[in-house]
């Protein structure tokens, strides 16, 4: 990763230095970070609870259909037009790409899930790494972004290395995805450390697929999921909000 | 002897574009275009049934190149029923792509039932679609739509081919929804998958949306929740039980309730039907019965 981000760093000027960037990424997606990805677990409380998802192997196997075929998908995508259209200074561009992330949502509790967060990070972001094109951008939809639209626009502005932001959005994705299956199936940690450990390559791919992402082509092939996510809306216990 | 080139297939370019406006007696049809082999009959409604066109694919069904392309326009005040007669068929391609594009336009306060029959993709069928629904104030949207992954009456699976299907729903205050689907070099594998459509051979979306749509869950709910087969399960999945999970309903944005079916052929077009009925009925006023080209 470093070596890739010191190459994007050195084609532009106005982030100063790899590290800074880097620390930027660990901040803005570590679970301190205060968007409370903890509560969400993207529909796996009911794959759990229906039978379908058993063990590390099938903790793994959710978390890599919902990145290559779910919201990850769609997300990265999201991501990678926003990072874009920021760092090229695209205004009307990012406003389309923001419309499109609150729109393309499948159910109540996945879209509560972005946008909840979305906004938490684009209000603590604001506060605490204040950036004039980032606040335009986030006032002009009422201070509501989805959450990979609202990370890949200021990680755009800042001069975050795109391929650096989208692999870490999506591993922190996956990471949290992974934390829920810790305490839902359950797992012991080092169980979860190793799903996280496999599940490296498919982020990787994740993120290559995000780059080469057609927004007009684009679409999920996991109807199982969506129905997964409504169903958990009517989950008898429930410990997450998704 | 020199050889001769195999001739080009002749490719099939349907279109239409329906026009109503509100006269003197209600809704009336105010502009109508048709390119074979698309053709639009206007069946005399049952008593208490709105305006009805029927689309009709002369061809019989859609080949690889063929294209189809459907513009219906309502004027404010507006209420109107499009369907088809029976299942579109999309056959086998070698190569090109079936490309189906479908854009509704609903005047302020318009009323547009949007109730197509299931599209039957043959293997290796390839089908580009793309529907836009453009709302104005007020305005209500009921669509349904029905995918069957190869002619699973004579046990025909789809094995291969491809399928890209974009929804985009834009409300008077911008871009209400999106959706897209996404089949293509593993297709077979995510057909099958337990996560992806469990082995299902339909799928279908049903969607209102209209200003209070979210008042209409508990109702769809119910329906969903009496369908046979429906309703939580205690055995992991294996084949077969995906019919444990026929269909679920939410609302991803305010005024949109959205439901999806997953299972069967015979099972997802009784239970969007039921669905259908529901809907009709309690949102939008209309008699509790399926519109009639669905069941003649």
């Amino acid at each position: 990763m470093t070596t890739r981000m010191t190459t994007g760093i050195r084609t532009i000027t106005t982030m100063s230095t790899d590290s800074a960037a880097l620390y930027r990424l660990l901040t803005w997606l570590s679970p301190a970070y205060p968007v409370g990805a903890f509560s969400y677990s993207h529909g796996l409380e009911t794959a759990v609870e229906e039978g379908l998802v058993r063990g590390r192997d099938g903790l793994v196997a959710y978390v890599t259909t919902v990145l290559n075929h779910g919201a990850g998908r769609i997300d990265g995508a999201l991501l990678v037009a926003a990072h874009r259209a920021a760092q090229a200074g695209k205004p009307r561009v990012l406003d389309q790409v923001a419309q499109l992330a609150t729109a393309w949502r499948g159910t109540a509790e996945t879209a509560l899930e972005t946008m909840q967060q979305g906004t938490s990070f684009t209000s603590i972001t604001n506060t605490a790494w204040p950036d004039a094109r980032f606040a335009a951008f986030a006032a002009r939809h009422g201070g509501r972004l989805a959450h990979p639209v609202a990370f890949g626009a200021v990680a755009g502005f800042q001069r975050v290395p795109l391929l650096a932001s989208v692999t870490a959005w999506l591993a922190a994705f996956a990471a949290n995805l992974v934390s829920a299956g810790v305490r839902i199936v359950p797992l012991g940690q080092t169980d979860g450390q190793l799903a996280t450990a496999a599940l490296q390559p498919i982020v990787d791919a994740a993120a290559q697929a995000a780059l080469a992402a057609d927004l007009d082509d684009l679409g999920t092939a996991s109807p199982m999921l969506d129905l997964l996510s409504m169903r958990h809306e009517t989950q008898y216990t429930r410990l997450f909000r998704s | 002897m020199p050889s001769a080139k195999p001739p080009a297939h002749q490719r099939a370019n349907g279109a239409t574009r329906l026009e109503f406006a509100l006269g003197p007696r209600g809704t009336a049809l105010a502009g109508l275009y048709q390119q074979s082999p698309l053709r639009v009959l206007f069946p005399t409604p049952e008593p208490g049934e709105p305006p009805t066109a029927a689309l009709v694919n002369c061809a019989g069904g859609l080949a690889g190149g063929d294209a189809l392309a459907t513009e219906a326009v309502l004027g404010a005040g507006c209420i109107a029923t499009l369907s088809t007669p029976a299942a579109e068929k999309v056959y086998r391609s070698l190569g090109p792509e079936t490309r189906v594009t479908t854009q509704l336009r609903l005047g302020a306060g318009a009323t547009l039932e949007w109730l197509p029959q299931e599209t039957i993709l043959f293997d290796q069928a390839r089908l580009r679609r793309r529907m836009d629904a453009h709302l104005g104030e007020g305005a209500r949207l009921l669509a349904a739509e029905m995918l069957v992954f190869g002619r699973s009456a004579r046990g025909e699976t789809m094995q291969g081919g491809l399928v890209r299907d974009q929804w985009r729903l834009h409300g008077p205050a911008g871009l209400l929804w999106a959706d897209g689907l996404a089949l293509g070099d593993d297709l077979e594998a995510r057909l099958l998958a337990p996560l992806g459509f469990a082995g299902a051979e339909a799928m279908a979306t049903l969607l209102l949306a209209a200003p209070g749509a979210e008042a209409h869950l508990p109702a769809l709910r119910e329906v969903l929740d009496g369908l046979p087969g429906a309703g939580p399960q205690d055995a992991p999945l294996g084949a077969g039980q995906y019919c444990a999970r026929l269909g679920a309903a939410t609302i991803p944005r305010p005024g949109l309730l959205l439901a999806r079916f997953l299972g069967d052929a015979l099972a997802v077009r009784d239970a969007i039907a039921a669905g259908i009925i529901t809907l009709r009925h309690a949102a939008l006023g209309q008699p509790a019965r399926l519109p009639r080209l669905w069941t003649t």
